[in-house]
């Protein structure tokens, strides 16, 4: 996926009635997120998540990801509550139906002919490129190739076998459907709530305050906190969401302020207060003097 | 990737969808293709393979690592291994290539069924056609005995051909029974044989088999009622109608046969007997004073010894043998070796495996290290245990 600007606004997010909504399929009961306007706008509300698949460019890396996109459940859980989100039917209505196998040969019947056209031109250049390379060598091997390129308009077939085909991402059949929220169904079972445990109500301060989130298993923690864009920054905060009834081991928590001051990772504790707001306290690691 | 089944080339779901995300591979379904989207949520599902199982075995292909799904039956257990009895490989795997040419696959196209009974070329599709199957390899080569087997053998009269078949029909070549005693059968004399049959110019008149007979004692053997009803059952049994026997295609194969059924009568059969590894007992023999501890065994409840007793450490399953790539250690379908790690799968929001866990998946995996994946929304971290000895001091 290319680097998106981070500056990317939804346009007309006060306008209710033109605010498209994001297509979020499950998968195995994970979300995810296929077309590209869907991955924008989901960058755009400042949501991250994860990207799962291979780049279809190089796919045998694992350093930079493609579609789809994860979404954490906190990501889901404000899209919804946002009412930004709609689920993409699981399949399109008339799979296998005539019409579509119709509309998909039609095009890879468009796509071959556009195909031979380009292979005839590029046998034409190569030859063209052998000859004025022969200039200067025999005359004979140059009249041969000259001749062969007069012939070659005759007999120049393009196999159907050496057809590039396209394999696409998103599902081939909504690309043809209308973006209207009509068409997308409601998303979530009906009556679900967000939810309310401490890890959601951190998140959305959080994301409220203009930071960024990651999830953070493998530093020990809930969240990982940028100041703006992943891809700009580096993280700021190890966010590990705790009750504020909970007692907390003393080990725990220098397990976890060491972990932080390893990564060189400020460790912010954070706890849900009863009116909404959470409360925050930061750990650093620092000599005793 | 991949592994045959019927004859037909197929693909795991994990390998499809790998292959489809690289740009190598199109599953077509109802003719139209699928796409990347429709593949995930096809062939990933909680029953086959998970989206974290999916994200784990795609990260270890694309770093170029050789992933295969975890049998557990194939391993061989820890005793086996103690007492380092030979693996007994898969038999599939070794004729895999004579046995396609063999049986067409149930649901066959009439391409193949033809394909069949012709001599062998190999028909390789690449992986475009149907529901990511090709068509099966055609072996080639079939050797003599096989077209016994498939039946189609051309039955000569009179002649054995050197060629394929190796039949007889003994219904029409004619031995005479010269010690027949019934009339009917009582020929004078013996046709000349076939003159293309006989060498240069020798020429064979008719044979008078009266003064032969003369020779053969042809008086009637005096046997008592029970003699005669037994004599009478014995000549109604063949040993050629017995199936096993059929089965021996030479006489080395028939003694074996008798060896084998002389082993079982007696108890001591020949797969058990002849290896390096022998039953403790003999059956044909008294119980050995050193043996009659045996009786009295009891099977301690030992956590390492037999942890398969423990039912709920369901959670904990091994899901992938991982091999190095061909580059450092050679890896065939056939014979692919030990594994260097086993995978198993979990997140971040399972609980960290306990030690019945840990010792019931090191028991699972024999002497691999057993890597658990640890898959974070896209992050995966990869966590081992090892097994740890304290060392002790030894006073001389």
């Amino acid at each position: 996926m290319e680097a998106l600007s981070c500056g990317e606004r939804r346009l007309g997010s006060e306008e209710e009635y033109a605010a498209p909504a994001v297509g979020v399929s499950l998968c195995d009961s994970a979300p995810l997120v296929w077309r590209m306007q869907d991955l924008r706008a989901v960058r755009a509300e400042g949501l991250v998540g994860a990207l799962l698949g291979s780049l279809p460019r190089t796919p045998r890396q694992n350093g930079r990801l493609g579609r789809p996109l994860l979404l954490l459940p906190e990501e889901e859980g404000l899209l919804r509550e946002r009412r930004a989100a709609a689920a993409l039917p699981d399949r399109c209505q008339d799979w296998g139906g005539a019409e579509l196998r119709q509309k998909h040969e039609e095009e890879e019947k468009r796509s071959f002919e556009e195909q031979s056209v380009l292979a005839l031109e590029d046998r034409k250049l190569a030859l063209l490129r052998a000859m004025t390379g022969a200039e200067s060598g025999a005359t004979s091997a140059d009249e041969a190739l000259r001749r062969r390129l007069q012939a070659l308009d005759q007999n120049f077939t393009f196999p159907q076998s050496a057809m590039a085909v396209q394999l696409s991402t998103a599902r081939a059949g909504l690309s043809y459907c209308p973006e209207a929220r009509a068409f997308l169904q409601a998303y979530g079972p009906p009556g679900a709530e967000p939810r309310c445990d401490a890890r959601y109500q951190v998140f959305r301060d959080l994301r409220g305050r203009g930071f960024y989130l990651t999830s953070a298993g493998k530093f020990g923690g809930d969240f990982l906190v940028y100041p703006g864009d992943p891809l700009r920054f580096h993280a700021h905060f190890i966010a590990v969401c705790v009750s504020l009834d909970e007692s907390v081991c003393l080990l725990d928590v220098l397990a976890v302020a060491r972990l932080g001051s390893n990564v060189k990772k400020t460790v912010l504790l954070c706890s849900p207060g009863p009116d909404a707001r959470v409360c925050y306290t930061s750990l650093q690691w620092s000599g005793m003097i | 990737m991949g592994f045959s089944a019927n004859g037909k080339q197929c693909l795991l779901p994990e390998e499809a969808l790998y292959l489809m995300e690289c740009g190598n591979l199109q599953v077509f379904h109802q003719d139209l293709p699928l796409s990347i989207q429709d593949g995930y949520e096809k062939f990933l599902s909680a029953n086959t393979v998970s989206l974290q199982q999916y994200q784990v075995f795609g990260h270890l292909k694309r770093l170029g690592y050789v992933v295969l799904r975890f049998d557990p039956s194939s391993e061989s257990s820890s005793y086996a291994r103690q007492l380092n009895l030979p693996q007994s490989r898969d038999r599939a795997g070794r004729q895999l290539k004579r046995k396609r040419s063999l049986s067409p696959a149930p649901s066959s196209t009439p391409t193949m069924e033809e394909d069949k009974c012709s001599e062998g070329e190999e028909d390789i599709k690449l992986p475009e056609p149907p529901e990511a199957q090709s068509s099966a390899d055609e072996g080639g080569g079939r050797s003599w005995w096989m077209m016994d087997v498939l039946g189609d053998s051309d039955k000569d009269s009179g002649h054995g051909s050197k060629s394929g078949s190796s039949c007889w029909d003994f219904s029409s070549i004619s031995f005479p029974d010269l010690g027949s005693t019934s009339r009917e059968h009582f020929p004078s004399d013996l046709a000349p044989p076939d003159p293309s049959l006989l060498p240069g110019d020798l020429k064979v008149g008719f044979c008078d088999i009266a003064p032969w007979r003369q020779k053969i004692n042809l008086r009637q053997v005096k046997m008592s009622a029970n003699e005669q009803k037994r004599e009478k059952y014995r000549r109604r049994w063949d040993v050629n109608k017995n199936r096993e026997v059929r089965r021996c295609r030479n006489w080395a194969e028939y003694q074996e046969l008798m060896a084998r059924r002389k082993g079982k009568r007696e108890g001591r059969p020949a797969h058990l007997w002849n290896r390096e590894v022998t039953p403790l007992h003999d059956p044909t023999q008294p119980i050995k004073q050193s043996h009659r501890s045996l009786v009295s065994l009891t099977i301690k409840d030992d956590l390492v010894l037999c942890p398969l007793r423990l039912k709920d450490a369901d959670d904990w399953r091994i899901c992938f043998n991982v091999y190095q790539p061909n580059t450092v250690a050679d890896f065939k379908k056939s014979n692919p070796g030990k594994p260097y790690s086993r995978m198993c799968v979990c997140s971040f929001d399972d609980p960290v495996p306990d030690l019945r866990a840990i010792k019931l998946l090191a028991y699972q995996s024999g002497d691999i290290p057993v890597v658990i994946a640890v898959v974070d929304y896209g992050d995966i971290s990869f966590y081992t245990f090892k097994d740890f000895q304290l060392p002790t001091d030894v006073y001389p």
